[in-house]
């Protein structure tokens, strides 16, 4: 088996197309680094500054608890992944923070309290500039990749075929599952090689640059992406052998292949994805609003049939209270179900284009590299978090001031005194690679199950074709 | 004998596996794809028409003329060519509000019908994506085999014997490739034009068809360059597998790397400093309009009375009846947009109130008018710096796109569907034209000094007469003048490489 993999290795290395694919790969890598290089500062940069000034706000409002409160912990900002050069994940089309709205006046001449908020609006309508994919590994993996896989071993079997080495090949006493793992190898070998290299070359700008620190963690998460890609390489190369071992000419198989994979790599993941968001219609802006009005229309008209009686005044700084809270949580649970409905088709449609392989590739890359959909869902449980701390960080420091009466959401209700900024939780927005790992789990498996078919089809194929 | 020679070539290539396989998928994708560009242009123009309707209404509620801001919104038709070529259709805003104090641009609209905005993560593909990729990638593989087969099965010297020039073989095989080529192309267009016309929604009108055909026509250039590329290859490679690996890894470089590598490399952004100078600049200019505004105010005796509210008028100028008093501002450094306007509504004014009123009016007369004419100071200011930010760097990337053969088919096709950055930009200049007339008209009603502008008690304000908005696509002539640079520079690369590769197969041995 080695022998025949070394064969393949040694024609490879020679050939054209080693050559070109090396240029090839290397040429992206290389202009993947610098450009990473070039913007990475840039972002973290901007990150910093806007959490310095969310920061800063926090410090404004925390001279009193109850305008802390009720004015919120400002913005929360998405922290820019370190491995984007790994995958953009449309990341500009996602909003990169989440905000909180607290209203001057409610019902009854009440202030609002702070609920979360999320912001709805496509965040690069002003962008004129045409329309293109990042050069990130995952483009350079997903696309190119598979390409160059399928221009190694469309004429594996075939080539030789017409060549007639095959017969002469299998004449020798070996069995037949021995010569195509052979060929696999080899093929997987010569793309791994430039591959490797090309990786090598891009990490090297990266980490010896002084603009951008990689982690351990991030390192772990490239050796599970570069795995990836390994897995996804072979994929294609299984691909390829199979539809050469059922083809007798090359050039035939070559046609079928690259329609197989202008299909399935470059159509079915935008166009089934168009179809199957088509199937749920999420509540629109507009319906959101509408719902947002009657709650509060309704919240209104239960303050005023309770004050429609006289009543103690206790009673009404308490009542007061849970009136401003409850309309908060009223309003933010709405905001909830309309981000809700809208993931869920968004949801739907990823899963729909997982029938390809290069949309299961890109959504790993993505999870790993920290950007995308999946590490948005992650951004947001995060804000969910803090507002829970948040929330209860209020209570708890508003329980510990004895001149409080402990009604939260009034002014006379609660503690007015200075709060320490240091004191109030910090927002965190933190990834967690074995979370990361066990949510694509799933992905992953099917890429290897699909792996596995194709290449256990290519054996059955080889083991019957006729020579 | 040309004849002879273009049957055979025709024939060869007819009963090949590729012709069906390229048929087959070329039918699928745009059928497929079609649907879907279908359903979303239907749902666009859904929204639209609802957006219209409501704006429509909102409008007719404002009491006063002053309440026209914010209620007087006009919004973009979606365009039915976008099916075909998407271009920036989608991405740019459709909803634009038009009011004196700023002049409208591309970047100061919005979207209308929200639509749930992480959808933009799938990218959307349109007819003419998929005639680059699949058409590219047939006329090569049409053309690979096409001199270096014949070279390798012997049957060139074969054919060479005859008494034909070599010039002939050459033409025959083009022409008869170009022809199976066309089949794909023709059937796969006509299946989606048919599709088309069966939803009651969609309108072509002759126009459009003459738009289809200039995009047919621009899709033959570049098919037709993609099999001279692959013939040139053919012609100076020796063996069939030499050429189809060039062929392929030409395609992969010139249609999939090249323009997401050129876009991802160069970086195509203003730099800042220019931005923040020119909003500091046009900020200034507002708020000195501020102090003159004040300064008004301060020379009317009546007005600036102390228990009237003085200089500010968040009291309303101590008018009786007014309602409340308002502020409509906006301040978007990042494009350049900054203003400050104040206004008031006054429900009915009290009698004793009245000789008050016509210095009220006097004094919108004078704002409003000079807030006009800062308007257009500013837009002086404005407008150069947002090409600068904005328009320079995206055209400079389409250049950049177009030193592949894609790049100037894809803008030659948006062009001609009325969908690039020229397409859009009619819409905002129509806008703009639109606010003039607007404005031309407060002035000729002497709207602006009127006691309607801020008082909703005598006289009743008439938006029927508002001059209406209506948006025509540009002339297919003007679409067709945009898209014949790049239609040319596509026929030049065509005529060029075709010598070329006359002159190698002259030269060649066979």
């Amino acid at each position: 088996m080695w022998h025949i993999a070394k064969r393949e290795l040694y024609d490879n290395l020679n050939s054209l197309r080693f050559a070109l694919a090396t240029v090839l790969l290397l040429g992206l890598m290389l202009t993947n680094a610098a450009v990473y290089l070039h913007e990475q500062p840039k972002r973290t940069q901007k990150y910093n500054a806007a959490v310095t000034e969310s920061v800063n706000d926090l410090t404004v409002r925390a001279d009193s608890l109850y305008t802390l409160a009720r004015e919120g912990p400002g913005l929360l900002y998405k922290k820019p992944s370190s491995l984007r050069f790994c995958a953009e994940g449309g990341e500009p089309f996602l909003p990169n923070v989440v905000g909180g709205a607290f209203l001057w006046s409610i019902s009854g001449g009440l202030k609002g309290f702070w609920r979360l908020n999320y912001p709805s609006t496509t965040p690069n309508l002003t962008d004129i500039r045409p329309n293109v994919t990042k050069v990130d590994w995952a483009f350079i993996i997903g696309y190119v990749l598979s390409l160059i896989a399928i221009l190694f071993t469309f004429d594996a079997i075939s080539g030789e075929r017409e060549l007639g080495t095959l017969r002469l090949m299998l004449a020798n006493p070996m069995p037949r599952y021995t010569i195509l793992i052979g060929k696999f190898l080899g093929a997987l070998i010569s793309i791994g090689i430039p591959l490797t290299l090309a990786v090598l070359m891009n990490l090297l700008l990266i980490s010896t640059s002084s603009a951008v620190q990689l982690g351990p963690d991030a390192w772990e998460r490239l050796g599970i992406i570069f795995f990836i890609a390994i897995l996804y390489t072979g994929l294609f190369l299984a691909l390829g052998l199979l539809v050469s071992t059922c083809v007798s000419r090359s050039a035939v198989s070559l046609v079928i292949l690259l329609l197989i994979w202008v299909t399935f790599v470059v159509f079915v993941p935008s166009t089934l994805a168009s179809i199957a968001g088509g199937f749920s219609s999420p509540m629109s802006t507009d319906e959101l609003w509408q719902r947002r009005g009657e709650l509060y229309a309704k919240r209104w008209e239960r303050y005023d049939a309770y004050f429609a009686e006289r009543v103690e005044r206790s009673k009404e700084i308490q009542f007061k209270g849970e009136h401003v809270i409850a309309e908060a949580e009223e309003q933010e649970r709405v905001n909830e179900e309309h981000l809700a409905q809208q993931i869920d088709q968004v949801k739907f449609a990823r899963r729909t284009t997982q029938i390809s392989p290069i949309a299961i590739a890109q959504h790993l890359i993505e999870s790993f590299a920290g950007t995308g959909f999946e590490r948005h869902l992650q951004f947001l449980e995060n804000t969910r978090t803090h507002a829970r701390q948040f929330r209860k960080f209020i209570a708890d420091t508003d329980s510990g001031d004895p001149e409080s009466s402990h009604i939260i959401g009034i002014r006379q209700g609660m503690s007015e005194k200075p709060v320490s900024p240091a004191a109030v939780p910090k927002f965190e927005d933190t990834l967690n690679l074995n979370q990361d790992f066990n949510a694509a789990m799933m992905d992953l498996l099917l890429l290897v199950l699909l792996f596995v078919v194709l290449l256990s089809g290519a054996y059955l194929a080889f083991v019957r074709v006729e020579v | 004998m040309l004849k002879t020679l273009i049957g055979r070539e025709l024939l060869d290539n007819l009963m090949t596996f590729r012709f069906a396989a390229a048929v087959f998928i070329t039918l699928l994708l745009v059928v497929a794809n079609t649907v879907v560009l279908l359903k979303d242009y239907e749902q666009r123009l859904t929204a639209y028409t609802t957006a219209v309707q409501e704006s429509h209404e909102e409008l007719r509620e404002e009491k006063t003329y002053s309440g026209y801001g914010g209620a007087l919104i006009v919004h973009r038709p979606p365009n039915p060519l976008s099916i075909f070529n998407l271009g920036l259709d989608k991405q740019v805003g459709n909803k634009i509000e038009v009011y004196h104090a700023f002049v409208p641009t591309i970047w100061d609209a919005e979207k209308h019908g929200a639509d749930n905005p992480f959808l933009n993560l799938f990218t959307s593909i349109d007819i003419v994506l998929v005639f680059q990729g699949v058409l590219s990638l047939l006329a090569l593989i049409f053309a690979y085999d096409a001199l270096a087969g014949e070279r390798e099965r012997g049957t060139l010297r074969l054919v060479l014997t005859h008494p034909i020039q070599r010039g002939y073989i050459l033409f025959a095989k083009y022409i008869s490739a170009m022809l199976c080529l066309l089949v794909p192309l023709l059937i796969s267009l006509l299946l989606s034009i048919i599709l088309l016309t069966t939803s009651t929604k969609v309108a072509l009108n002759t126009d459009d068809f003459l738009r289809i055909g200039g995009i047919v026509l621009t899709s033959l250039l570049y098919v037709s360059l993609f099999y001279l590329i692959g013939l040139c290859i053919s012609a100076i490679t020796r063996r069939t597998s030499t050429a189809l690996m060039l062929c392929m890894f030409v395609w992969g470089v010139l249609v999939l790397v090249y323009p997401n590598l050129i876009l991802t490399a160069v970086e195509i952004t203003p730099k800042p400093d220019a931005k923040i100078s020119v909003y500091n600049q046009i900020k200034q200019t507002w708020e000195e309009f501020e102090r003159e505004k004040k300064q008004f105010i301060r020379n009317d005796a009546v007005l600036s009375r102390p228990s009237r509210g003085g200089e500010d008028m968040d009291a309303g100028f101590g008018l009786e009846g007014v309602e409340y008093t308002f502020w409509k501002d906006e301040d978007k450094p990042s494009i350049l947009l900054y203003f400050h306007q104040t206004g008031l509504y006054a429900g009915k004014i009290k009698a004793e109130s009245e000789p008050q009123v016509p210095h009220v009016q006097n004094y919108y007369n004078f704002y409003n008018r000079e807030t006009v004419n800062i308007v257009e100071r500013t837009w002086l200011v404005r407008k150069p710096a947002l090409e600068a930010i904005y328009v320079q760097p995206a055209n400079l990337g389409r250049m950049l796109l177009r030193f592949s053969p894609v790049g100037l088919y894809d803008a030659a096709t948006e062009a001609w569907a009325g969908t690039d950055l020229k397409g859009i930009q009619d819409f905002f200049s129509t806008v703009q034209r639109h606010r003039r007339a607007v404005v031309d008209y407060f002035y000729d009603k002497k709207i602006f000094e009127s006691r309607q502008w801020f008082a909703a008690d005598k006289g009743t304000v008439d938006w029927d007469t508002l001059p209406q908005f209506s948006f025509q696509r540009s002339d297919t002539g003007i679409n067709a003048k945009r898209a014949l640079p790049d239609m040319l520079l596509l026929l030049t690369m065509n005529v060029i490489l075709f010598m070329v590769i006359l002159l190698i197969f002259i030269k060649s041995e066979v």
